[in-house]
């Protein structure tokens, strides 16, 4: 029992020095930042049109230097340059569609860019493929488990994923026939997981691709036709998330690399080809994180998270680049979380859903909320779950415990700003 | 704002862009503020209390009918008080401009006012409404003189709608009932269909257009091809425009249900068609409510509803209404009237036949009921002696006989033409399929039950904790009779249960190595203080040789398998060639090594008791058409291989009570389903996110190993734990999840026969928080035998443990939330017991459900009310 002891001092000591070295490293990091704050911005940070929901061309951040350090600076040089903050009426945005179908909370949505084709996962057991442009729906599968969390079209469209609390990540292919009860066959169940399916999404430009994230701390790259892991990213390895991993999101751009979100306040960044390690870790949440979505150019991506907050870090530096966090409320000490975020398609707006149904629509560069969807006319009465945009930017679709999905789009009078 | 939304276009939908049509389109009229009636603002349909989401501002022109649904909704609510009524939340708020455009409306449709909508069951509020139309071509509208008449008329209607809508706010509940909601059978006052055969919403069509529409089943609105997917948005409860969404369908449109129609088919793809046909048959507001149908004059509840629906052989077009039905022969017919067909037997809905139900005035009685001269004149074709008025029983296959008397006389459908007569007499047949199935009806517990109605009524309990697989598994064996566990599912146990035995074996070799050092260690100490033992060589050979040490074969056996583990690839390696070794691993385990080593199982915490169990059957287990065993079932760790979540559902308290009183269940009961879920409790933590998912359930089952108190493991920091105490953070963690913050607790404390054997030997105290455990045991008795060791009270040592560790988790949780905990003990490895405990669950649930019917009143439910169960 002696050894025990010891054991315990040892552990305890080491424990501290580990803390204190972590928190040196973080000093330190902090102190690199504001070295070189503005004056580093030697290179205009936007060129070109900021906002653009139609085009889908222009880049917000397309000649953003690398070198964009401070916390804030971004907001600061942007006003600096004259740059006027994104306004918004209430009747700019509008709901134009209101998918009803599912009997119980949405969970999670995902929407193709092929066909117009929207699928939602809700917690009645259910996978709906809604059409987009009748806001129909096209298919309705009933899951062997209805505890699902997450689900994803294929880019082809041809197939759905889906994944929840039974440890796989089931395969459903959408030209199947279905059965007398109506019932869709899965043609492919992914098991290996050992713990909850948080988050499934195809490779975009390969569909036999598909990289989950789970519970069991890990994420997984599956060869669907086979249904064998291509390879496995932490777990085992010493670099990979400490708890559960809740998303994940694959580098447009580069789609090799893509990164993961998780419980112990992390995002790490992961090249598909090297799956022993995480290419980078990226701190700064207080909470766990539970969205992660990279920005339309590829270079940077944006976290929502537990402690309220929505981050934007630049994927190569590994810089925290913008936070977006609200105002306390008056009356209300606890903050609402954020439950998932999407980025228009020019990056200039991140939308952001949280616990207590608001939908923010922040502006990317200034950090001021444009717009709340949860006030609009025809918002949600529940909890917005999961967001998503459509391929071609015209158009939201917000998810909720309410049962319903519910399309916003730009109503277009507007000019681009 | 109507023009704002007309300004501009949000739709994805394609402009019209067919041929040019032959006449004028209707312009909107320019907006004149001064023409505006106030009260026109406040004339919103009321939306149901279910439609929460509302479309955008539709612009809708009010046809005279649509206006006549407008004012007589709006004619209840308070209709002379000056402040208009609140609006219903969120509702589409006709605008203003829809009355104006009504007044050209109206005047150019005033040829075709419409008629009453064609609903046969109900005489309706409609025509009373119609003659007040004309009036209203004046925009300044005048309420005070239109609505009192209009009231009268509604106060027709009312003793209809008496007893409905008691989930309505109680405060609206009439006006509201009486405008909105109406019941289905009676006339629907929100039903705006007629002849005009304009679209509802843009108003073009007319003539030729007027078949290309798409009306709503609810309101009878017809839109166009151009308009029909934006009224009815994603059609949840099929073809409603979306206000109706909620509302129950116009009887008269009943039959088209699920009927496809070629606006339909020409806007949408032939998938999506379909979904909109499957969601309008099966959703739950579409269906027949069970309050509009009488049977017997007793109103039926849904469940019997469902059960009439569901036999073999039910009515066909049933429709609300009055109707009798004789249980004994299947006789169905509406009040009044003739049988019109003949159903299931022995169903149990609605109330005792009356002896006028058919109306009939023979003197002639069947079963009770006086029957009509047509049914006379079969009876007379049928052969049946009908002299001196008779009083016939007669049975289900069509067998009579006279009242008190048991001789069967003959068989009614015996003769051919009875069968051939009967069509024109417009009398029922029996149908084949009536007979034969006379006793499934009853047996409804193996009956599919239709969508709407399983969420409803399946009650979810959810069990977490140690032994609660154990749990799930007895109740497949329970209440899944035929096949409690599927092919895969055994697959995947005897995967798991075949490499569980290497990870068993590798406990066991990991212990034999550190056994077979410590004995040499220790043998070492020994020899040099023994200088008189034998030579060096020869203690060189001895030394090697233990209790513990193997022959060379199954050493280097082991160290190849304890090499594999170490490299991680035991999972590849071992499912596989399982059979190949299989041999090995029994001759491994029939080794005195080894066994010397189980001997020593207390010193190995990894080791589970269930080890040598499976070890002992090692070569049958790896076998590949080793089939396994219940006990095997019972016996392996885990349900399926992620082991993640496992649920099985099960219903019919009578099947579980077995022959123990069945408690007069109500039929409700029998429609109840239950369904077990079990969680991993590995994945819980704190701030465990999915436990959201689970805040449907009616109860949390949390299960608790009583043997765990003086047991230990391992956590990921290398730190020493007790398991009882692990076990008291995880329940404190999940009663205080904010999922479940209202919810119901049971705690089980399982394995209580090991707390019975070790409880002698290994103290309860030794687990920190049980310290203060003093039982109280009077001397004389501790000091004779230990095995009789019973207190003053007469409960022994490990009853009043097990007491004892139930006290103090019910202080915890009445700590924690200041409510009572349920407690229970279970031996997960007796069924009995197992199935006690979840139906005290059960019990548990109808308890807090009709807790609140007989008020709080706790003292009636005892403290203990479960005995213990060993």
């Amino acid at each position: 029992m002696a050894s025990v002891a010891e054991l315990k001092e040892k552990h305890a000591a080491a424990t501290a020095s580990v803390n204190s070295l972590r928190e040196r490293l973080r000093q330190r990091r902090e102190t690199l930042l504001d070295t070189d704050g503005e004056a580093s911005l030697s290179s205009p940070l936007l060129v070109g049109d900021p906002l653009s929901w139609g085009s889908g061309n222009s880049r917000a951040f397309a000649d953003c230097s690398v070198c964009v350090r401070l916390r804030g600076a971004v907001a600061r040089y942007s006003k600096s340059q004259g740059r006027a903050p994104v306004s918004f009426n209430p009747t700019d945005l509008v709901c134009c569609r209101t998918l009803q179908g599912h009997s119980g909370k949405v969970y999670s949505l995902d929407w193709t860019p092929e066909k117009n084709w929207i699928v939602s996962a809700s917690q009645d057991g259910r996978l709906i493929v809604w059409n987009a442009l009748t806001s129909q729906k096209t298919h309705a599968i009933k899951l062997h488990c209805p505890w699902v969390m997450t689900c994803a079209l294929a880019p082809n469209g041809q197939s759905v994923a889906c994944g929840g609390l039974d440890s796989a990540c089931s395969i459903f292919n959408l030209n199947s026939q279905a059965d007398r009860d109506g019932n869709m066959p899965v043609s492919r169940i992914l098991t290996g997981h050992k713990g909850y399916v948080s988050s499934c999404q195809y490779v975009p430009d390969q569909e036999t691709r598909l990289i989950t994230s789970s519970g069991d701390q890990t994420c997984v790259l599956w060869d669907v036709t086979t249904g064998q892991r291509i390879s496995i990213f932490g777990g085992e390895f010493p670099s990979g998330h400490t708890a559960d991993v809740q998303s994940v999101s694959i580098n447009s751009s580069n789609t090799n690399m893509f990164v993961s979100g998780s419980c112990d306040t992390t995002v790490r960044l992961w090249d598909i080809r090297i799956a022993s390690r995480a290419v980078r870790t990226y701190h700064g949440h207080e909470g766990d994180v539970n969205s992660v979505k990279f920005f339309p150019d590829g270079h940077r991506f944006g976290t929502g998270s537990d402690d309220g907050t929505c981050r934007l870090f630049d994927m190569r530096t590994g810089h925290q680049l913008q936070v977006y966090s609200r105002e306390p409320d008056r009356n209300d000490n606890e903050l609402p979380t954020v439950t998932s975020i999407a980025f228009s398609i020019s990056g200039r707006l991140l939308f952001a859903g949280y616990s207590n149904g608001d939908c923010y629509v922040w502006d990317t560069l200034l950090a001021e909320v444009v717009l709340n969807l949860g006030n609009l006319q025809n918002s949600h009465d529940g909890r917005i779950s999961c967001l998503g945009m459509s391929s071609d930017g015209s158009a939201l679709c917000t998810g909720s415990w309410d049962k319903n999905l519910k399309i916003w789009a730009f109503s277009g009078t507007r000019k681009i700003v | 704002m109507a023009a704002g939304a007309s300004a501009r276009d949000y739709s994805f939908a394609a402009e019209y862009d067919g041929p040019p049509l032959p006449y004028s389109l209707p312009r909107a009229i320019p907006l004149d503020l001064s023409r505006i009636p106030l009260a026109a603002l406040s004339s919103s349909p009321p939306a149901s209390p279910s439609a929460s989401s509302s479309p955008l501002p539709v612009v809708r022109p009010l046809t005279p009918s649509s206006l006549c649904s407008a004012i007589h909704a709006h004619a209840h609510p308070a209709p002379r008080s000056a402040a208009p009524a609140p609006a219903a939340g969120g509702a589409v708020v006709d605008s203003p401009t829809s009355v104006i455009e009504n007044h050209h409306a109206a005047a150019h449709h005033s040829a075709e006012l419409p008629s009453s909508p064609s609903d046969d069951e109900g005489a309706g509020g409609g025509p009373e409404a119609l003659p007040l139309k004309p009036r209203h071509h004046q925009p300044a509208v005048t309420f005070a003189e239109t609505s009192g008449s209009l009231l009268q008329s509604s106060d027709d209607e009312d003793e209809y709608e008496e007893e409905e809508d008691e989930d309505a706010d109680a405060g609206e509940a009439r006006p509201r009932a009486a405008a909105g909601q109406s019941s289905g059978s009676l006339s629907p006052a929100h039903w705006r269909g007629g002849r005009t055969r304009g679209c509802y919403r843009c108003g073009k069509g007319g003539g030729f257009w007027g078949r290309d529409k798409e009306s709503c089943l609810a309101c009878g609105a017809r839109y166009c091809v151009g308009c029909v997917l934006r009224a009815m948005g994603s059609m949840p409860e099929g073809r409603k425009c979306l206000e109706c969404i909620g509302r129950p369908v116009a009887e008269s449109r009943r039959g088209a249900l699920g009927r496809g129609s070629r606006v339909l088919r020409r806007l949408l793809s032939a998938a999506e068609v379909e979904l909109v046909m499957r969601s309008e048959r099966e959703c739950a507001a579409n269906q027949l409510r069970a309050e509009d149908v009488y049977v017997n004059g007793t109103k039926l509840s849904p469940e019997e509803l469902v059960v009439l629906q569901g036999c073999p052989c039910p009515p066909s077009r049933l429709r609300p209404g009055f109707y009798w039905y004789d249980k004994v022969s299947g006789f169905w017919g509406k009040e009044g009237h003739k049988p019109h067909c003949i159903i299931t037997a022995n169903l149990n809905v609605g109330g005792s036949l009356d002896q006028k139900a058919s109306n009939g005035n023979t003197g002639i009685l069947i079963n009770g009921r006086e029957i009509t001269k047509s049914e006379l004149q079969m009876l007379k074709l049928a052969g049946v002696q009908c002299a001196g008025k008779p009083h016939f029983w007669v049975n289900a296959d069509g067998t009579y006989q006279e009242e008190g008397q048991k001789t069967v006389k003959g068989k009614i459908w015996d003769k051919p033409i009875v069968k051939l007569l009967s069509p024109v007499l417009s009398l029922p047949t029996p149908n084949k399929a009536a007979n034969q199935s006379g006793e499934d009806a009853v047996n409804i517990v193996n009956r599919v039950i239709p969508d709407y109605l399983e969420q409803r009524t399946t009650q979810k309990l959810l069990l977490v904790g140690s032994g609660a697989s154990t749990i799930i598994k007895q109740a497949k064996f329970l209440y899944k009779s035929g096949k409690p566990f599927s092919v895969d599912e055994r697959e995947d146990l005897k995967l798991i249960i075949q490499s569980n035995i290497y990870n068993y074996l590798i406990i066991l070799l990991e212990g034999r190595e550190r056994f077979e050092e410590e004995s040499l260690a220790d043998r070492r100490k020994i020899s040099p203080s023994d200088p008189s033992s034998s030579g060096c060589c020869e203690s060189g050979v001895c030394d090697e040789v233990t209790e513990y040490s193997l022959i060379p074969r199954l050493k280097a056996f082991s160290d190849w398998i304890l090499k594999a583990m170490a490299l991680g690839n035991l999972e590849d390696i071992f499912p596989a060639a399982s059979r190949e070794y299989a041999p090995l691993v029994e001759e491994l385990w029939k080794d005195p090594a080894i066994q010397a080593t189980y001997r020593r199982r207390s010193e190995l915490p990894f080791l589970p008791p269930t080890a040598n169990y499976f070890l002992d059957k090692a070569v049958d287990i790896s076998r590949t058409e080793y089939e396994l065993s219940d006990m095997d079932i019972l016996y392996a760790d885990g349900i399926t291989s992620s082991d993640g979540l496992a649920s099985t559902e099960f219903s019919s308290p009578q099947l579980s009570l077995g022959g123990l009183g069945v408690d007069e269940s109500d039929a409700q009961d029998t429609l109840l389903r239950y369904q077990l879920i079990r969680i991993n409790s590995r994945g819980l933590h704190e701030n465990c996110k999915w436990l959201q998912m689970f805040d449907d359930v009616r109860l949390v089952i949390f299960c608790v190993a009583a043997s765990d108190y003086d047991e230990y493991y391992e956590d990921a920091n290398g730190t020493i734990v007790n398991k009882m105490v692990e076990s008291r953070q995880l329940f404190e963690s999940i009663v205080l999840h904010p999922t479940f913050e209202q919810m119901d607790f049971l705690l089980l404390l399982t394995k209580s026969d090991l707390l019975e054997q070790k409880i002698n030997d290994s103290p309860l105290t030794s687990c920190d928080w049980f310290d203060d455990f003093t039982p109280l045991i009077s001397r004389n008795l501790l000091s004779s035998s230990s095995k009789s060791t019973r207190s003053s009270t007469g409960a022994t040592l490990p009853q009043m443990a097990a007491h004892y560790m139930a006290t103090k988790f019910k202080r915890l949780f009445q700590l924690l939330t200041d409510r009572k905990l349920y407690v229970s003990y279970v031996n997960t490895l007796d069924q009995e017991s197992v199935r006690l405990a979840i139906h005290y669950g059960r019990e548990i649930v109808k308890w807090e459900e009709e807790k609140p019917v007989f008020g709080a009143s706790e003292t009636v439910y005892s403290e203990e009310p479960s005995s213990f169960t060993h």
